[in-house]
């Protein structure tokens, strides 16, 4: 590939149109599932107590919950399948699977963040946040899906296996659901819309494309690989160029 | 021997004059009376043909205290004198009363009032007449002038007094006088209950039945006790008498009519107005834990039919609305920690109810009906569902079992699949603990800990991201 066809008005495709339906899907879903599930947990809340009344009582959210974790689920297990299947059929490369180099990459960030480097980790597709991110929710998902399921149908469950299970599955569930919003709400909120480096809003997942500059700040090791250009050795005072440019 | 023969007589007169005098001497009567009693006096009775005995012992201090004291006997008893002495045939005491209270009227030509008039007319058949309530030959004058007074009405009233319904029933008027300084009410008058009589008027009232008269003669109580009258008007009672069941409950058939006494001092009691209508539902009270403890040993902290049920209020407990209230009414007890400390009991038996997933659906069906959402139907397991309702048990000892096996029925009312061991899956009650539910304890403290440590470490990378980027502006 060229890189004259990689690179459209100074913008990298970075997601396929699949992908960026899957994220919107898995995004609504996500929504519908917090709202729905968390006034259940907390519902103790005038907040709480508002929407359950206003989405028409606690038997229709419950029933919404219901429908939104069946079409979580399918997108979750759709993602596994489909990317398990281009892996082994060398569609793509492994991207998400977690390396050493992760690890060492989150030290060294670590440290650039203290000052102790003044080089920022060098990353490829995927720098560490994202693949903890992606991990969390894929891990997290199959934990919601499966206890979800319990909770669903406790009787047929517990046909089969030990009645402790229900609250068990209940404990963890909403323990889930409550770190899972946490880290989106905290974590994945401040990298896509309120980090500095990518204010207001990160676009790459709505309309696929990321601009050259971000791509050689943010992924270098990648765009390196793909242009076969260097992306230049980046210095601290660079991000606010880099900045300027994303906007 | 003039003087002394003088003192002697003297002291013999006086001494004659004394003994007579101490001796009771009988007080001033006319001679016919006197001749009267020369066998009237002494105490003998006459064997009527239904071998009763007609007593015809005349007490002459009676007599002479009534108001007819100064009358002869024939002023009555016509036909009778010192000359004549008719012998007469008669078939029992009744009907010598009946016969002789006709001679009153030769006097007393009109009624005072129209009440005496309907009590005569009714003498026919098997009514009062005059003697019954004033007496023979100790007849009294009627208190006058004191038309407040209750004496006034127990004139009449202390009498074997009856009223009769239309539908043939009859009912007794007697008031009880030993009852009536035991009740609440013993500083009243008469006419603060039974408004519109008084010395004066007396209207006569004609009632279709019994009952009739007993749901107009309950109407009194709200005039005083308007707020618990307000009460009722939301409790199923009124809602069933105001659909035409005359056999509801009114304020006089739980508190009685001139017996009113303290409400609430003694449960037992309490239960026992109860029982009167719900008797089947008594029976298996009483077998329960806690009218065991009440019946048995008397116990005063266990609750009866109105503590659950209200007292005025009373609410159909069929109902949503009663079903949502039920797991207060028990806290009101189990979570109250001196009271239960007294038996040993858990508090916590509530607040793990209402947390659990069915306290929280039972919570939020409230609400939505508060917001005028009538469409939950549900019935969501309280309580009694598997504590039982009359026949509460214990849940520890013998009848523990009983528990277990309600609460499987129960969850199948609403999980029709749940099959034998899915009680496990509700903890009863107990917090997550090593010993119970360790499975739930534990995920709980992980994520206890896990969450505040990964948010920590979140928000720390962010603050030191965005420090990072500030310094190298």
């Amino acid at each position: 590939m060229q890189k004259s066809d990689l690179i459209v008005g100074g913008k990298i495709r970075r997601f396929s149109n699949y992908r960026i339906i899957e994220h919107q899907l898995n995004m609504t879903a996500f929504a519908i599932l917090v709202i729905t599930g968390l006034s259940q947990k907390f519902h103790g809340y005038n907040l709480s107590q508002w929407i359950i009344i206003n989405l028409g009582g606690v038997d229709a959210v419950r029933l919404i919950h219901r429908y939104a974790g069946v079409c979580f689920a399918v997108l979750t297990i759709t993602h596994i399948i489909v990317g398990s299947a281009g892996v082994i059929f060398r569609k793509w490369p492994a991207s998400m699977v977690v390396n050493k180099k992760d690890f060492t990459d989150a030290i060294e960030n670590i440290r650039y963040y203290f000052g102790t480097t003044d080089q920022p980790a060098q990353c490829d597709r995927y720098d560490y946040k994202q693949k903890f991110e992606y991990w969390g929710v894929v891990v997290g998902g199959l934990l919601m899906i499966a206890t979800g399921l319990i909770l669903w149908f406790p009787a047929g469950v517990v046909k089969y296996l030990p009645g402790e299970l229900i609250p068990a599955a209940k404990a963890a569930h909403t323990n889930e659901a409550l770190l899972a919003f946490l880290v989106i709400i905290v974590w994945h909120l401040y990298n896509a819309i309120f980090s500095p480096e990518v204010f207001p809003l990160d676009t790459a997942i709505f309309t696929g494309k990321i601009s050259v500059s971000r791509m050689k700040h943010e992924h270098p090791l990648e765009y390196e690989r793909i242009t076969g250009e260097s992306a230049g050795h980046r210095h601290a005072h660079e991000t606010e160029e880099v900045k300027q440019e994303n906007g | 021997m003039r003087v002394r023969l003088f003192f002697v007589s003297a002291f013999a007169l006086l001494f004659l004059f004394l003994s007579i005098a101490v001796t009771a001497a009988p007080p001033p009567v006319s001679e016919s009376v006197q001749h009267c009693l020369g066998c009237h006096g002494n105490d003998f009775s006459l064997e009527l043909q239904k071998k009763e005995k007609l007593p015809l012992f005349i007490d002459i201090n009676k007599f002479t205290g009534s108001v007819h004291g100064s009358l002869d006997c024939s002023a009555c008893h016509a036909g009778f004198s010192a000359e004549k002495h008719p012998a007469r045939v008669l078939k029992n005491i009744r009907e010598y009363t009946v016969s002789g209270s006709v001679i009153c009227n030769t006097c007393h030509t009109k009624f005072k009032s129209a009440m005496h008039a309907k009590m005569t007319e009714i003498a026919k058949k098997g009514g009062k007449v005059c003697v019954d309530c004033h007496g023979a030959h100790s007849i009294q004058r009627a208190p006058k002038g004191v038309s407040k007074d209750s004496g006034y009405c127990l004139a009449c009233h202390v009498n074997e007094l009856e009223i009769s319904f239309r539908d043939g029933e009859k009912q007794s008027l007697k008031v009880d006088i030993e009852a009536l300084p035991l009740s609440v009410h013993s500083k009243l008058y008469c006419s603060d209950c039974h408004f519109g009589f008084s010395a004066e008027e007396h209207p006569q009232r004609v009632f279709r039945s019994k009952r009739d008269y007993i749901l107009a003669a309950s109407e009194s109580c709200r005039r005083c006790h308007f707020d618990k009258y307000t009460k009722t008007l939301e409790s199923i009672h009124y809602a069933m008498l105001s659909q035409g069941n005359l056999n509801t409950p009114v304020c006089v058939d739980c508190h009685g009519a001139h017996s009113i006494s303290h409400t609430g001092k003694d449960r037992t009691t309490s239960a026992k107005r109860c029982e009167k209508c719900h008797g089947g539902i008594y029976k298996i009270y009483a077998t329960s834990v806690h009218g065991n403890a009440l019946f048995n040993e008397n116990n005063q902290d266990v609750p009866v039919c109105a503590d659950c049920h209200r007292a005025h209020n009373i609410l159909d407990p069929r109902t949503f609305d009663y079903r949502e209230k039920v797991p207060q009414m028990c806290g009101n007890c189990h979570a109250n920690k001196t009271l239960m400390g007294k038996y040993g009991l858990s508090t916590a038996v509530l607040n793990s109810y209402l947390q659990d997933f069915h306290g929280v659906t039972l919570k939020l069906y409230k609400k939505q009906k508060d917001f005028g959402d009538n469409t939950t139907t549900k019935p969501i397991a309280v309580c009694i569902d598997c504590h039982g309702v009359h026949d509460i048990t214990a849940t520890t000892g013998p009848n523990s079992s009983i528990v277990k096996a309600n609460l499987i029925k129960r969850c199948q009312k609403c999980h029709p699949n749940a099959s034998e061991n899915f009680p496990d899956s509700w903890i009863s009650h107990y917090e997550p603990s090593l010993k119970r539910a360790p499975l739930v304890y534990f995920i709980n403290l992980i994520y206890k800990i896990f969450i505040p440590f990964m948010m920590v470490g979140l928000i720390l990378q962010i603050l030191l991201h965005i420090w990072r980027y500030a310094v190298n502006r």
